[in-house]
């Protein structure tokens, strides 16, 4: 019977990692990520503008026989592509993970999206402005981070100035944190994750994340 | 006691709930930025974290290689073996077929050698799948993405349905041989038999007949007739788990075509995918052999030809018929619950 047990353990060993597989997938899209925070006259935080560009082979890919007679694809035919972007990343609520004091802010539905095609550099970039569902006050820290949880999409802050704000009173700034290394509990935690499958967690994908922090005096 | 036939509807019936549930927790809807095929994700670090680092790097590599080769056509060469060592590292991704193939060589062969070709197989017309969908829609009807991602994700759901195709037939199958090996008499020690021939045993009163087998104390049972094991190798069901296994094409590949494509080198993208193909058969092809050697190990340490060992294999054989059943069934319904 004992025998019986480790023959079915080791026919367990070789057949779990690929079931366990799912959960090791890495990106395949890369996105260099530009973004205003916009504020209202009243000071409030009223939303995020982003600007979102693809990686040079996804960008072939998006933009796939949209031009006409060999022409790089104008603003107007690359509509109908930002329109099912926005409209699916509701799901993935637009990859953006913004906070407040310590709680989450909601978002309403974007609007002014376009997707416009560089030629030269032959990449494709999503433009789009996400409401706050309520305009935030900018005496608390306001921070946003843009990240995929099933990291399918690699999310980076662009290199150089990628953040900026709009509008608001003097004496506000914003700005990109690196996240901070992950101490020993924190590294086992993930470690855990990766051995038992499945996510470590929302938040720990959150952490390992570039965040951008809005903050007035 | 209940009768083993009823304890196996039993437990029929348990694995049918829990794949039901499982369904559920498969559902997964696309990316936004998907190329029609569904693939999640996390990130990893130690080992894991390393092989997507290297993944990554090779991915990123593509399109620099395919803009090179515009320029200078030896640059051809080095965009085949990053493709090469790309699609080793991808395949240990998900999708790839990775777990149908194990499973089947788990369920079925012993033979090694089928077992890459089998391998072999499906990665090749993994690779032939993506460039039919890239050729045929991009560059023959110039077709946008959307239409490319329709007709991915449709040859994913039939693939999807290939592999529960596949885990029915197996369960079918091996169910029917396990219960044939649970109802074989047990050991006895009455002498049977006529002609008697060299045994590989101690003892000697055998016989040219295969399906008589003397264990260690000279008892011996009566194996199943092997044609209702079927042992046999089976053509049809190869052949089934090639496309089950490879017609579900890979994202990397749709991307460097398309992309090939756009630098009006489709030849270039066609020769990268075959290469590609090459290195996840690599991969698929050492989880298959993989497969085969813990089966042998398994047996060996239960003693194969005794009538435990038998019903240890068989049912092995039908816990990984289940598994391929289960993997395909679950991934059919977790497609539904997406509404994709």
């Amino acid at each position: 019977m004992r025998k019986s047990l480790l023959a079915l353990a080791l026919a367990a060993a070789f057949v779990a990692p690929p079931m366990v597989a799912p959960a090791l997938a890495h990106p395949h899209v890369w996105v260099s990520v530009k973004a205003e925070a916009v504020l209202g006259e009243d000071g409030k935080i009223t939303a995020i503008r982003h600007h979102w560009t693809f990686d040079d082979m996804y960008s072939a890919f998006v933009t796939a026989n949209l031009g006409k007679d060999g022409q790089p694809p104008t603003s107007e035919e690359l509509q109908p592509v930002a329109q099912t972007n926005v409209d699916s990343l509701k799901e993935f609520e637009y990859f953006t993970f913004s906070k407040q004091a310590g709680k989450k802010v909601a978002f309403g539905d974007p609007r002014d999206f376009s997707m416009t095609y560089n030629a030269k550099d032959q990449v494709a970039t999503l433009h789009f402005t996400l409401p706050l569902a309520r305009p935030a006050e900018t005496k608390k820290v306001f921070s946003f981070a843009v990240y995929d949880p099933s990291y399918f999409v690699a999310f980076e802050f662009e290199k150089g100035p990628s953040v900026s704000l709009e509008g608001g009173p003097k004496g506000c700034s914003i700005s990109v944190t690196k996240p901070h290394a992950l101490d020993e509990k924190e590294q086992q935690k993930l470690n855990q994750a990766m051995t038992d499958n499945f996510s470590p967690g929302e938040d720990f994908a959150l952490r390992l994340a570039d965040r951008a922090f809005v903050a007035c005096p | 006691m209940k009768s083993p036939r009823a304890r196996l509807i039993i437990g029929l019936a348990l694995v049918a709930t829990a794949m039901l549930v499982a369904g559920e927790a498969f559902a997964q809807a696309k990316n936004p930025f998907n190329v029609g095929i569904t693939e999640g994700g996390g990130a990893g670090t130690g080992v894991v974290g390393w092989i997507i680092a290297q993944q990554i790097a090779f991915e990123r590599g593509l399109s620099a290689a395919v803009r090179a080769v515009r320029s200078d056509g030896g640059a051809a060469w080095y965009l085949a073996g990053l493709s090469f060592v790309y699609g080793v590292f991808h395949a240990a991704g998900p999708g790839h077929g990775k777990a149908v193939v194990a499973s089947y060589m788990l369920a079925n062969e012993r033979a090694l050698r089928r077992g890459l070709v089998i391998s072999f197989l499906a990665a090749i017309l993994q690779g032939v799948v993506a460039i039919a969908i890239v050729g045929g829609l991009a560059f023959l009807l110039h077709a946008t993405a959307q239409r490319m991602r329709d007709a991915a994700a449709l040859v994913e759901l039939a693939s999807f349905a290939g592999i529960a195709t596949l885990g029915a037939w197996l369960v079918w199958r091996k169910g029917r041989a396990f219960l044939a090996a649970w109802n074989a008499p047990p050991a006895s020690l009455s002498a049977a038999a006529v002609g008697a021939v060299a045994s590989r045993f101690a003892c000697e009163a055998v016989d040219a007949d295969e399906s008589h087998i003397h264990d260690e104390n000279c008892g011996h049972f009566h194996m199943p007739d092997p044609r209702t094991l079927g042992d046999r190798f089976s053509w049809r069901e190869a052949a089934l788990t090639v496309v089950a296994a490879g017609s579900r094409p890979c994202s990397g590949a749709i991307i460097v075509l398309v992309f090939a494509l756009a630098q009006g080198l489709f030849w270039a993208g066609v020769a990268s995918t075959f290469a590609m193909a090459l290195g996840t058969a690599i991969t698929t092809g050492a989880l298959a052999s993989l497969a085969v050697f813990a089966k042998s190990a398994a047996l060996r340490v239960t003693g194969g030809t005794s009538r435990r060992g038998e019903l240890v294999a068989r049912g092995l054989e039908l816990a990984a018929a289940f598994l391929v059943m289960f993997l395909g069934v679950a991934l059919c319904l977790g497609y539904q619950a997406a509404g994709l």
